[in-house]
């Protein structure tokens, strides 16, 4: 029986194509195939082949010490799927689908608490832009407590994606002389204070230098990564002419009762370590209809939200009727995130 | 690992480099075109503008809590909550039934709402007389002596604050409740600024990294 049962990952694969209706079976791109069919130059290409052959027989081999137990292969095959799964850019809508259910699934073996993991699609009309009131920013950071939660970042390494500047008036807007780090009462006598994140250019240079797409522009304007895909090689984080993107160093640790179950696979589900990471908008909200969670949390409204292509949004009127600017403008990044005084 | 295997990972693999090669090369197409229709952002929100009346997006959902009344001036139409049922001494003439100027014992006053203080403005501007109808205790009235459903007071505090009050209705001032999907629902002015003491307070941020403080030691 067990012998049987250990054969080779790829007659895994043959045998798994083999209950697939034939059709499916011939059209199908799965993770396999868009692991070849993707950029050569993807240095952890054959690497990750080899250790998914290994990870197979792994998966294979405790299939069988418990064997009998459907259970555990059907996990086997989930962690087979997972594996080998392609990147989500190119993933077909099904397949995006049985991805997010997977992680679900696995999640829920893992803790015993359901998840829910969207594959929500941009919607056609939809394009997201952001303003930020310079003179109603108060300094409190309640957007990053906010966002942190909101995205299940790692709390120990105080890895954050948004940053709050405070800049003494009167010498412009000089990053190099700003606090993003202060802890005393706020406002500061004569201080403004600026929010940084991802701008969601629509010319993303960190989009451009990814060896291996792994990051991309989404319809509605979000830059978005696959955490899976990506390599960590950072080019993104030294592409990006606003310090828009964070390395993690850790698996992100979050007690089980403080993990934000409503999750989407391109925005706040738990990663691994070692990827690149960043606002999205907060996809998982925005693709809903709701605001970011640092637009919601913000007592001030110093922070607006909303679709670019809405004449009768708030953003537009900011727009059309304040003066606003974006950062290094002359670089042709195209940010879709301005700032504005009153 | 037996021989089989061993072929057919290489075919595969050289199938593979063929189809990396034909993707390449269609790839430098598509890149070039799309160089060549770099534009700035404000050209395609001009140009796809008035592609939004079906989008399936509402915040509705999110505000179905929330009682609202409608701000309409022709130019912004759009919904805030409304008010008065959230005010615990509301309504006024239930226990006002006399005219406001008919008070006369400021001691009795104080202690009747003694959590409200006037920090708006200085005294020669401002008492409770300014805002409230000293005859229709249940309203605010205008500086013209029209009066004011409390449900409304944007329009008293915009006598004043013309500024903010147009910021407030294009959207740059204030902000939205629930999501960014229509229909917009926002705060109304009192929901952010206690109108006897409308100054935001100073307080301490909310967080204070102490790994960041380790880091760039
Ligand atoms: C629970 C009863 C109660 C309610 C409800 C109430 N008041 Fe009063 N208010 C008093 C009393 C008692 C005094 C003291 C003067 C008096 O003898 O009438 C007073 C005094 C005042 C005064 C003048 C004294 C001062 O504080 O300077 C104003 C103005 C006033 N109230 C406004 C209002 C308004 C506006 C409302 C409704 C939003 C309201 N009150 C609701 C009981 C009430
Ligand atoms: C700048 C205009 C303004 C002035 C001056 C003013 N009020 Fe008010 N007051 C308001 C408005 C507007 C509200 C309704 C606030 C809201 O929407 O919650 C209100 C609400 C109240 C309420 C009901 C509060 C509650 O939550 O139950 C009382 C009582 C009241 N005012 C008393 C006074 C008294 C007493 C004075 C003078 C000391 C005064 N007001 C001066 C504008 C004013
Ligand atoms: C009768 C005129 C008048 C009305 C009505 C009025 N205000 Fe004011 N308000 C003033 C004046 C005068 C100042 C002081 C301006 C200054 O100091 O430069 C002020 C100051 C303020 C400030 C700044 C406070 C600070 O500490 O920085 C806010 C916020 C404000 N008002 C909000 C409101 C709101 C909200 C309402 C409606 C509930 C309102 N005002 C109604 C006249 C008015
Ligand atoms: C989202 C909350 C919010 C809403 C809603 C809001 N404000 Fe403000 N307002 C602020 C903040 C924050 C400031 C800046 C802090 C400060 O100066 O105290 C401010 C400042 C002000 C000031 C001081 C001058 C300035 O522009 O800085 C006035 C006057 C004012 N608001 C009036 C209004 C009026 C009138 C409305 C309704 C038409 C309104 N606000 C609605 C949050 C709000």
């Amino acid at each position: 029986m067990c012998k049987e049962n250990n054969h080779s990952p790829l007659q895994n694969r043959e045998a798994k194509d083999a209950d697939l209706p034939l059709e499916a079976a011939q059209t199908e791109v799965d993770g396999f195939d868009q692991v070849f069919d993707m950029q050569m130059n993807r240095r952890s290409a054959f690497k990750r082949i080899t250790a998914g052959l290994v990870a197979g027989i792994g998966a294979a081999a405790t299939s069988c010490s418990v064997a009998g137990s459907e259970k555990s292969a059907e996990k086997a095959q989930m962690e087979w799927e997972e594996y080998f799964k392609g990147n989500y850019k190119v993933m077909t809508e099904e397949e995006k689908k049985a991805t997010v259910k997977r992680i679900e699934k696995s999640y829920e073996q893992r803790s015993g608490n359901s998840l829910s993991v969207s594959s929500k699609e941009a919607t056609p009309g939809v394009l997201f832009g952001y303003a930020f009131n310079i003179s109603k920013c108060q300094g409190y950071m309640d957007c990053i407590n906010a966002c942190v939660e909101e995205n299940n970042q790692d709390r120990s390494t105080q890895m954050q994606y948004i940053r709050i500047h405070e800049i003494e008036k009167g010498h412009g807007i000089n990053f190099e002389k700003a606090d993003d780090n202060y802890y005393h009462e706020v406002p500061a006598k004569n201080h403004f204070y600026m929010g940084t994140q991802c701008f969601h250019c629509e010319n993303p240079p960190c989009v451009e230098v990814c060896p291996v797409q792994a990051t991309w522009k989404e319809e509605d304007g979000i830059v978005v990564i696959d955490y899976d895909w990506c390599i960590g090689c950072r080019y993104c984080m030294a592409a990006c002419p606003y310090d828009g993107r964070r390395f993690n160093w850790q698996t992100p640790e979050i007690k089980e009762s403080e993990v934000n179950k409503n999750q989407h696979y391109l925005g706040n589900r738990l990663r691994k370590k070692g990827v690149m990471e960043k606002c999205t908008f907060c996809i998982q909200r925005s693709r809903n209809g709701k605001n970011p969670a640092c637009v919601e949390a913000c007592p001030t409204g110093a922070r607006i939200f909303g679709n670019l292509l809405d004449p009768t949004s708030e953003i537009r009127w900011v727009l059309e009727n304040k003066k606003v600017f974006r950062l290094k403008e002359d670089l042709g990044t195209e940010p879709k995130f301005w700032y504005y005084m009153d | 690992m037996t021989k089989g295997n061993n072929k057919m990972l290489k075919t595969c693999i050289y199938s593979a480099f063929a189809i990396l090669f034909t993707l390449v090369v269609s790839c430098q197409h598509k890149e070039g075109d799309a160089h060549s229709h770099h534009h700035g952002v404000m050209d395609k929100i001009e140009a796809e503008t008035g592609k939004v009346d079906s989008i399936p997006i509402s915040s509705d959902y999110l505000n179905e809590h929330i009682k609202k009344i409608v701000v309409d001036d022709g130019e912004h139409h759009f919904l805030i909550p409304e008010r008065e049922s959230h005010m615990t001494s509301f309504p006024c003439s239930k226990c006002h039934t006399d005219d406001l100027d008919k008070i006369q014992e400021p001691e009795k006053g104080k202690k009747a709402h003694w959590d409200i203080k006037l920090q708006h403005a200085d005294i020669s501007i401002m008492n409770c007389t300014t805002c409230h109808s000293a005859h229709n205790m249940d309203k605010l009235r205008t500086i013209t002596n029209e009066t004011i459903d409390l449900n409304e007071s944007y329009k008293l505090c915009g006598q004043c604050h013309s500024g903010q009050l147009k910021d407030w209705k294009g959207g740059g001032h204030g902000k939205r409740e629930g999501g960014w999907a229509p229909p917009r629902v926002s705060k109304t002015c009192t929901n952010c600024h206690n109108p006897h003491s409308p100054g935001f307070e100073p307080r301490w941020p909310s967080r204070l990294n102490t790994q960041k403080i380790i880091e760039r030691k």
